[in-house]
């Protein structure tokens, strides 16, 4: 018999503490896999949304930073405004290179971002060239928008559709954008969050971008002092409380991730401990009739491996499966957005989880089955 | 290893005739309000009672494949297994469907049956397999 069947063989012959191990290791690798996957794509949405809005500055209301933050990410109600002649005097400011004002409205659960095609530059450049000219009436939806016809219905509205938006994974997803002569008469009979509408000619954010060569630090702090009553976010520091949260749900992650692993590794130690022990007498007789000690060693550790491996690739599918699937609860749950990896990304973080989960097997299993192998059969057999 | 699969098989027979039940938008306290002011269920309430006629034979399924010794139940219970594993997918994602991507039934009850049927479908393939492969004799 060569050294995969011996194994083999044993992980058949003792199906309880073989179980253990495979529930300890499945579980191991799934955890580590679906927090990681949840973090990763956390990052992932977010970097795809601050990339699409791909503006130096956004200028808010004062005091309503976090108010449309949310509304950009998580897809939140608003009702702040700002009037519109703040757009014209933050474009006089010297080192401004555009500006493009947005007015967001929330009609049910659908978020509508108005924006002006004339000086916008956040959202034309993901659409084809085709659908660059966006008129009154027409619309561009969000991948995560349904819509089975060449029509888009809101707020007692039929809108054209002109393009569809790549996935971000975050609220912009469930957006539909439009210009802002559709949006000024959506304002009408959309309320913003169920409260008044939100005054003609105002905006609820504008986007920025300075000349080449200007401290954006610096622009913002100069906007402040020259302009009262808005806030300047630094495209860097923009979802502050967004990070935040994923930086807390980051440690939350790994302190339970040690407890399990460190929890997962006693316990496969112990269950090889218990093993090598039983087994102390037909390993005497092995070594007796010529096998090696490194025969030994390595029949014991293949044991452990060849159960980590089934174990662990059946882990990482059920919890790959898992999140994906579940993605929308995950998101909605703890609160950020989510965008599931990319396929190579996601064949690297497979490969990690993978490898970790051996690994931790091989760790906690060296330890009684080198003392095993290092035993002496006359010692055993008088055992 | 059949009983294990046969347990596995049990549990989620259960969860697929329990769970829409509580996660449809109907639960939730969402239905469509007609012109005339009546309210009429979403279609996700229909997939989750459906699923109940899909969950009932596969408890009988994953219990036969838990408790029998004879090769040609386990391999008609494989088969058997395989089809309302696939069923109790499609039931959602295609034969009656759910409701729209921003609805409750879309965030759990959808994801969920796809996930627990494919384990059923997967379990039952594997069930059938080591059957049509045992050297068990008929009793």
């Amino acid at each position: 018999m060569n050294l995969l069947g011996l194994a083999q063989r044993n992980v058949r012959g003792n199906r309880f503490r073989s179980a253990v191990v495979f529930l300890c290791v499945l579980g191991l690798a799934g955890f580590f896999l679906s927090t990681t996957l949840i973090i990763r794509g956390a990052e992932t949405s977010l970097r795809r949304g601050l990339d699409r809005l791909g503006a130096d500055l956004l200028v808010v209301p004062s005091g309503a930073e976090a108010v449309v933050e949310s509304a950009l990410l998580m897809g939140q109600p608003t009702s702040v405004w700002m009037p519109g002649e703040l757009v014209d005097r933050i474009k006089s400011l010297p080192g401004i290179a555009a500006v493009s004002p947005q007015l967001y409205l929330t009609s049910g659960d659908v978020l509508v971002v108005g924006f002006d095609p004339a000086s916008d530059f956040t959202i034309q450049p993901w659409l084809r060239q085709e659908s660059k000219s966006l008129g009154k009436g027409e619309v561009i939806l969000g991948a995560g928008v349904n819509s089975t016809t060449g029509n888009f219905n809101i707020a007692g509205q039929s809108l054209v559709i002109k393009g569809r938006l790549d996935g971000t994974g975050g609220a912009l997803d469930m957006a539909v954008f439009v210009n802002l002569d559709t949006a000024a008469e959506m304002r009408k009979v959309v309320p913003s969050d169920g409260t008044a509408p939100t005054p003609a000619g105002s905006y609820s954010a504008v986007l920025v971008k300075v000349k080449p060569g200007i401290d954006i630090s610096k622009m913002a702090l100069y906007m402040v002092q020259e302009i009262m009553g808005i806030s300047p976010i630094q495209s860097p520091q923009m979802f502050a409380w967004f990070r935040d949260q994923m930086n807390g749900l980051l440690w939350g992650f790994i302190t339970i991730l040690s407890i399990i692993w460190v929890l997962a590794a006693v316990a496969i130690g112990l269950v090889f401990s218990m093993v090598t022990n039983e087994r102390r007498r037909q390993i005497a007789v092995l070594r007796a009739l010529g096998a090696t000690r490194a025969f030994i060693f390595r029949s014991l550790l293949a044991e452990a491996l060849i159960l980590g491996t089934a174990a662990a690739i059946i882990g990482i599918v059920l919890a790959a499966a898992g999140v994906y699937l579940f993605s929308g609860q995950v998101s909605s749950t703890i609160g950020i957005p989510f965008l599931f990896p990319s396929l190579s990304s996601l064949a690297s973080l497979l490969a990690v989880s993978l490898a970790m989960a051996l690994v931790t097997v091989a760790l906690a299993a060296f330890v009684p089955v080198f003392r095993v192998s290092r035993l002496e059969p006359a010692i055993a057999m008088r055992e | 290893m059949t009983k294990i699969l046969g347990i596995v098989i049990l549990v989620l027979a259960v969860a697929v005739a329990v769970l829409p039940q509580f996660t449809n938008c109907q639960y939730e306290g969402k239905a469509i309000t007609t012109a005339a002011g009546t309210t009429v269920p979403m279609k996700c309430l229909w997939t989750a009672r459906a699923e109940i006629a899909v969950g009932v034979p596969l408890l009988a399924v994953g219990a036969i494949m838990m408790v029998s010794r004879r090769r040609s139940l386990k391999i008609s219970s494989g088969i058997m297994g395989i089809v309302l594993g696939a069923f109790a997918i499609a039931l959602p994602e295609g034969l009656i469907g759910v409701c729209s991507s921003a609805m409750p039934c879309n965030l759990v009850m959808e994801p969920a049956l796809l996930y627990m049927g494919s384990i059923i479908t997967t379990a039952s393939l594997v069930g059938l397999v080591m059957a049509v492969r045992s050297k068990d004799k008929e009793l």
